[in-house]
């Protein structure tokens, strides 16, 4: 699928049907995950996939984003320990985040070439999640993403390219 | 007969949404506090109804929560206006419940 369809196809997905999505699908989502860029190369991101209908009932529980009963999900987590001895408090408290989000657009957009949906969920609660999952102390959740067979693909939120894009500086139009 | 070891699992995960909701709240968006209240509606209405408990008026309110509720996601004028449709049928269905 050519880059920019996929870009510009995916939908968040908030509706999904029951079926469920197999080991070797949410490997492949896992792959391109771990190819996402990483400030300094880091690569602390660590992904723990659940498919257990009763642990995704917890999960759901202190999720309150996780939406339309999916049944998959990829919560991706930090080592911030060791974000904070590769790339210092830069690296903890910043870097760390983007990061994760870089991992997330990787699933989202593999997942959606797959015939998938997905959808990314920052409203859940972290230390819950971390006890539902046995996370160490060090591991922290900063994105949940839902995954399964869409239901019903919302339509496109209209972009507003003149509020959004400057050239040169901001406030410049176009230099054509 | 209802299982009641199913419907009280049904209403721990709703209230357990909902608190999880309360304290998240506090840093989220504030449009995300209407829309946990109505899917919260619906989501009570979805369990009253596999324990028998149902009516037309709260089953189609329940169908339009569903039908509107990602509103939320679009302009903060269209998110308003399903909320006030929802006010009005649920003001229009006051004396239709059964009897």
């Amino acid at each position: 699928m050519d880059v920019m369809a996929a870009i510009k196809g995916r939908r968040s997905v908030r509706k999904f049907t029951g079926q469920p999505v197999g080991k070797e699908a949410l490997l492949k989502l896992l792959d391109a995950a771990v190819w996402a860029p990483s400030g300094g190369n880091a690569q602390t991101w660590r992904f723990v996939v659940v498919t257990d209908p009763e642990r995704m009932r917890r999960l759901r529980m202190v999720s309150p984003g996780l939406l339309g009963r999916p049944p998959a999900a990829i919560v991706i987590a930090q080592d911030l320990a060791l974000a904070e001895r590769k790339g210092g408090k830069m690296g903890k408290e910043s870097l760390a985040k983007m990061d994760s989000a870089m991992a997330a657009q990787n699933i989202l957009l593999a997942a959606y070439e797959m015939g998938l949906g997905t959808c990314v969920v920052a409203s859940f609660h972290p230390g819950a999640v971390g006890r539902i999952l046995k996370l160490p102390d060090h591991i922290l959740p900063q994105l949940i993403v839902s995954v399964g067979h869409p239901a019903a693909n919302p339509p496109p939120p209209p972009r507003k390219f003149e509020e959004l894009i400057w050239w040169e500086t901001y406030g410049g139009q176009d230099c054509s | 007969m209802v299982d009641r070891i199913v419907l009280e699992k049904e209403i721990f995960e709703l209230v357990s949404y909902i608190i999880v909701s309360a304290r998240n709240l506090l840093e989220e968006p504030a449009r995300y506090g209407p829309f946990r209240l109505v899917e919260s509606a619906s989501w009570l209405i979805r369990i009253l109804e596999g324990a028998g408990v149902a009516s037309d008026r709260l089953s189609s309110i329940r169908a339009m929560i569903e039908e509107g509720k990602h509103t939320v996601m679009s302009t903060e004028e269209e998110f308003k206006d399903f909320l006030e449709s929802l006010v009005l049928t649920q003001v229009n269905n006051i004396d239709s419940g059964p009897s």
